[in-house]
This record gives C-alpha cells, sequence and structure tokens, in this order.
C-alpha cells in the first residue's frame, strides 16, 4: 500500500513572521493540528507548527499568542519522508522523532502530511486484506 | 459453518455465488477505469464506465431469476436479493456520476482530490469484495467492515474539504454548477452505498450463525 493512498494532500501554510495568534486562528477554522511553516528557501527547509507547540511553548508560559512569531516556536527542519517510503519505515521514523505527524515530500516539494492515525487506519486495512489480491 | 454449507449446496446456489462474485468484480473493473478515466482525461474510458453498468444490469438479472428459480432457502433470497440490488445501486451512481464528468469541467482546484476519491473507492470496492468472499468462507467480518468504514470515513473527510473548495469556483450559470455539484456527490456517495451493502453481508453472516 503505497503512503500516497494514506496521507492527506490538503496541506495549509503560514508565514513564519506571523503571530501565533493567526496560526491559532487558521488551525480553529479549519479544524487541524498543524500547520506548515514557510520560512525562506526550499519547502523541505519550512517548519511546522503543532497545537501541541502553541499550548506548551506559548499558551501555558502565559505569553500572549498575538505578541509572538511563529518562527519562535515552530519546529524547525521538517520531518521529511519519500513518497516511495514504506508504512513501516514511517513508522519506525515518527518513532524515532517522537512526532504524531510527518510531512511527505517527492522531489524537496511537499506533496502531503501522514499523521499517526492515518497509519492506524492503513495497517488495519492491510490487515483486512490479508493476502487478498485482486 | 452453518454458512458455507448453506452457500456451497446445489448447482443454482453455485452459480448464483460465482454471478455474485463477478458482479463485485465487475464493481472493482468499473470503478478503477473510473479512476484511470478521471486521472487521464479520458472520456472513452468513461464512457466504458457507463457500458459496464448495463453488463452489471444484465447480471444482476440473471441473479434475481435463479434466485426465484429456487436457488437457496425461502428466508435467505430476500436478503441475498437486498444485497445484490444495493451492489447495482453502486452501478448506478458510478454510471451517472461518469455522465456528469462528461457533462462537466473539472476544474484544477478539485481535480487532484477527486482522483483521490476515486482511488479510495476502488480500495472500498475491493474491500467488499474481499468481505464478499470471507463470508463465503464463514469467516468473522468484523475486520473487513471496519476497513470499509475506514474508507468511507476518510472519503467523507475529503468531501468536505471538497465542498469548501466548491463555493469558491465560480460558475457560469445554473447548470453549469449543478452538474459539478452531482458530480461531487455522486462521487463521494458511492462509499456510502458500498458501506451499506457490507452491513448488508454482515447482518447475512450473523443471521446465519
Amino acid at each position: 500500500m503505497k503512503l500516497e493512498e494514506f496521507m492527506t494532500t490538503k496541506i495549509e501554510f503560514i508565514d513564519a513572521d506571523r503571530s501565533v495568534y493567526d496560526a491559532i486562528e487558521k488551525m480553529v477554522d479549519r479544524r487541524i493540528r498543524s500547520l506548515v511553516v514557510r520560512f525562506p528557501g526550499k519547502e523541505t527547509e519550512h517548519g511546522v507548527i503543532t497545537a501541541r507547540d502553541i499550548v506548551f511553548r506559548a499558551l501555558a508560559k502565559k505569553i500572549n499568542p498575538k505578541s509572538i512569531k511563529i518562527s519562535e516556536i515552530a519546529s524547525k527542519p521538517l520531518v521529511c519522508v519519500d513518497s516511495s517510503m514504506t508504512l513501516d519505515d514511517v513508522t519506525r521514523i515518527m518513532e524515532e522523532h517522537n512526532v504524531a505527524r510527518i510531512i511527505v515530500c517527492e522531489q524537496e516539494k511537499i506533496i502531503g502530511v501522514i499523521s499517526l492515525l492515518d497509519l492506524m487506519a492503513a495497517t488495519l486495512i492491510i490487515r483486512a486484506r490479508g493476502d487478498y489480491v485482486t | 459453518m452453518l454458512l458455507k454449507k448453506i452457500l456451497s449446496q446445489g448447482k443454482k446456489e453455485r452459480e448464483v455465488i460465482e454471478n455474485i462474485r463477478r458482479h463485485i468484480k465487475l464493481l472493482c473493473t468499473a470503478c478503477g477505469a473510473f479512476k484511470i478515466a478521471i486521472e487521464t482525461n479520458n472520456r472513452d474510458l468513461m464512457l466504458n464506465v457507463i457500458d459496464l453498468e448495463r453488463e452489471g444490469d444484465s447480471i444482476r438479472r440473471e441473479i434475481i431469476s435463479n434466485i426465484y428459480e429456487g436457488a437457496f432457502l425461502p428466508y435467505l433470497r430476500p436478503d441475498l436479493c437486498k444485497f445484490v440490488e444495493i451492489v447495482d445501486d453502486v452501478f448506478d451512481l458510478l454510471k451517472d456520476t461518469a455522465s456528469h464528468y462528461l457533462d462537466a469541467e473539472i476544474p484544477d482546484q478539485i481535480q487532484g482530490e477527486c482522483v483521490k476519491v476515486a482511488l479510495l473507492n476502488v480500495g472500498i470496492c475491493e474491500m467488499l469484495l474481499i468481505t464478499f468472499e470471507a463470508m463465503l468462507e464463514g469467516k468473522d467480518l468484523r475486520e473487513k467492515t471496519l476497513a470499509i468504514r475506514i474508507y468511507e470515513k476518510r472519503i467523507d473527510d475529503i468531501k468536505l474539504g471538497l465542498i469548501k473548495e466548491a463555493r469558491e469556483i465560480p460558475t457560469r450559470n445554473f447548470w453549469e454548477g449543478k452538474i459539478l455539484s452531482d458530480f461531487m456527490s455522486g462521487l463521494t456517495m458511492i462509499s456510502d452505498i458500498i458501506e451499506d451493502a457490507s452491513d448488508y453481508l454482515q447482518m447475512i453472516n450473523v443471521s446465519m450463525r
């Protein structure tokens, strides 16, 4: 089963110089838990900001999210995997980096994001398929 | 297994089972052709999807008439017929969606997501076939139906994004917008009906135990 079948291709971006409040707004509006942060340069040099980063690095420390830039708390560089990788490889990399979602790239271009839930769904489908080949 | 015994009896029963299998396999082929057609913008291939629906229709008629000519015990017949009718509903919807595709111009903004839904439709369809085979072997269908629900949920998630995206697409007139909207709802509703079909298989399976 290919990664492409299970990754989310709708990726939301935000510029690194915007405020954390802007990121919160976007995440609430789109009902998502992470955004890819645009830094100048190649796409693989972008970062990521997650709800976890916002809560632990800003809100819990009583920092006003309007007065702090995304670039100050975003994680960088992105943990990227190639679209040709297997689900097992991706699971291992996520475990190594202790991340809940990972960016899928193809020739230095971001093409999707795969989360732990996506991995779980893919694994369950593989189990259900067994060795059946159509 | 009682079910295995019931389903593998006489010649007529075996004929019905083989035809149901053929019916679902044909649906997988139709979904696969639909996916390639939309991905490569191949209108001839999309016309083939419409032809496959006609073939599916004739298999359905054959199955129903075989059942009512005496295949299976009478109490089993309505459930099997209902399952076949549901699979046929998927063919109908696929045909309508293919026709809408031929009428509409799919905007670039939603092309990728539409291909993705079409790919997931192929997956869910294959999973229905796997579930059917598992039922014939008297296996537990729990994992199979869960996989079908996972596919359906993923398509549902994409549907929400598609609708949002579609609101931003300018349309020249009412009909252009309606055809595109019908195409999108058809494309994303195929999985709902396949989920219904799998629920039916689960029901037949449980009631035979």
